[in-house]
C-alpha cells in the first residue's frame, strides 16, 4: 500500500500535468467567478437581514406597510418571466454543448427578450408604488424593501447588458476558449438570480399576504 | 482521452448542461405556485404558513442549486459545492441571528407600537387639579 501511495504522490503523474497545460483556464476562472457570486450572495444576505429587522410594523412609521406594497400576484408574474429567461439561457448552454453557434445566439437572444419582460413588470410595479406615495424615503420599512427590489433589479439589468455583449462576441469571434468561459460565468450569474428570486418571492412578496 | 483546446465547448464544464434545466424550470415554477396558492387560500394559520413557504423555498433553492448550478460532488464541481456548503451557514446565521436579536429587542422595548402612534400626546390630568 505504502509503495503505491508514494508513486501516486508524484505531481507530474497527476492528470493536470499530463493534460498538456499546467492549469485549466476554464475551470479556474469558473471557480473564481463562483466565489465572487457567493460574496454577492452575502450582500443579499445583509439586505435580507436588514429587511427582517425593518419589516416590523412600527418601522412603517404610519405609512404603507408590507400588505400594501408587496403584491404576490405581480411577483408570481415576475417569477415566470425570470425562470423562463433562465430556462432560455439553459437551452443556449445545451446548444453550446454541441458547438452549435446559431443555437447559442438564439437561446441568449430569447433569454434577453424574456428578461426585458421581467424588467417591464418589475418597473411598472415600482412606478405604481411610487405613484401611491410608497417612496423609499417614506419609512425604514420602505427603504429596506426598495433596496432589495432595486438590488435584484440591478442584477437583471447587468445580466441583460452582459447577454447583449455575449451576443456580439459569439457572433463576431465565435466559440473560442475566452468566449466559452464568459458564457459559463454568465450562466452562473444568471442561474444564481433564479435562486435569489426564490427567496425574494417567498420572504419579500408572499410575506405581505401572511402578516 | 485528449483535452483539446481547439473546441473549447468540449470542456467538461460545458458538457454539464442538460435537460435538468427544463426540470428545474417546471419544479421551480410549480413550487412557487404552490406557495402562492397556500398563502392566497390561507390553508394554515400564519405561523404554519410561514414555515410551509420557507420549507418550499428551501426545496426550490436546493433543486435549482443541483440542476441549474450543478452543485454536485463530481470531480469538476466538488470545490464549487464545498464553497456553497460553507456559505449556507453564513446565510442562515446572519439573517437568523439578526432578526432573532432585533425581534427580542422590539418585544422588550416597544410593547404597544400602535397606541404609541395613535394616542394624542396630551397628558391626561384629573379635573380640578
Amino acid at each position: 500500500m505504502s509503495v503505491t501511495t508514494s508513486s501516486t504522490l508524484d505531481a507530474k503523474g497527476s492528470p493536470m500535468w499530463s493534460s498538456g497545460h499546467g492549469h485549466d483556464v476554464i475551470s479556474t476562472k469558473t471557480l473564481g467567478f463562483w466565489l465572487y457570486m457567493l460574496s454577492d450572495a452575502m450582500m443579499f444576505t445583509a439586505l435580507f437581514a436588514a429587511y427582517a429587522v425593518l419589516g416590523h410594523a412600527f418601522n412603517a412609521a404610519g405609512g404603507p406597510w408590507v400588505r400594501a406594497v408587496a403584491h404576490a400576484g405581480v411577483a408570481f408574474q415576475e417569477t415566470y418571466w425570470l425562470f423562463g429567461s433562465v430556462l432560455a439561457y439553459g437551452l443556449a448552454m445545451m446548444a453550446l454543448k454541441k458547438g452549435n453557434r446559431g443555437g447559442v445566439l438564439l437561446g441568449i437572444a430569447a433569454a434577453l427578450v424574456i428578461a426585458l419582460g421581467f424588467l417591464a413588470v418589475d418597473g411598472r410595479e415600482v412606478l405604481d408604488l411610487f405613484r401611491m406615495g410608497a417612496l423609499p424615503e417614506r419609512s425604514g420599512f420602505l427603504s429596506a424593501f426598495f433596496t432589495l427590489v432595486f438590488y435584484h433589479g440591478l442584477h437583471v439589468v447587468v445580466g441583460i447588458a452582459w447577454m447583449a455583449v455575449m451576443l456580439v462576441q459569439v457572433a463576431s469571434v465565435g466559440l473560442t476558449e475566452k468566449v466559452v468561459y464568459r458564457l459559463l460565468n454568465l450562466r452562473l450569474f444568471w442561474h444564481f438570480q433564479a435562486v435569489m428570486w426564490v427567496f425574494m418571492f417567498t420572504f419579500l412578496y408572499l410575506r405581505g399576504a401572511i402578516v | 482521452m485528449t483535452h483539446t483546446t481547439d473546441n473549447a465547448w468540449e470542456h467538461p464544464e460545458v458538457q454539464l448542461a442538460g435537460g435538468g434545466y427544463i426540470v428545474a424550470f417546471v419544479v421551480g415554477l410549480a413550487l412557487m405556485g404552490l406557495s402562492l396558492w397556500m398563502v392566497r387560500g390561507h390553508v394554515f394559520a400564519p405561523t404554519g404558513l410561514a414555515v410551509a413557504i420557507s420549507a418550499l423555498a428551501a426545496v426550490a433553492a436546493f433543486v435549482q442549486c443541483v440542476l441549474l448550478l450543478h452543485m454536485t460532488v463530481s470531480r469538476t464541481q466538488v470545490w464549487q459545492t464545498v464553497a456553497l456548503v460553507l456559505f449556507i451557514p453564513l446565510f442562515v446565521i446572519t439573517i437568523g441571528l439578526t432578526s432573532w436579536m432585533f425581534h427580542g429587542l422590539y418585544r422588550r422595548t416597544m410593547m404597544m407600537p400602535a397606541t404609541h402612534v395613535a394616542r394624542p400626546a396630551t397628558p391626561t390630568r384629573p379635573r380640578g387639579a
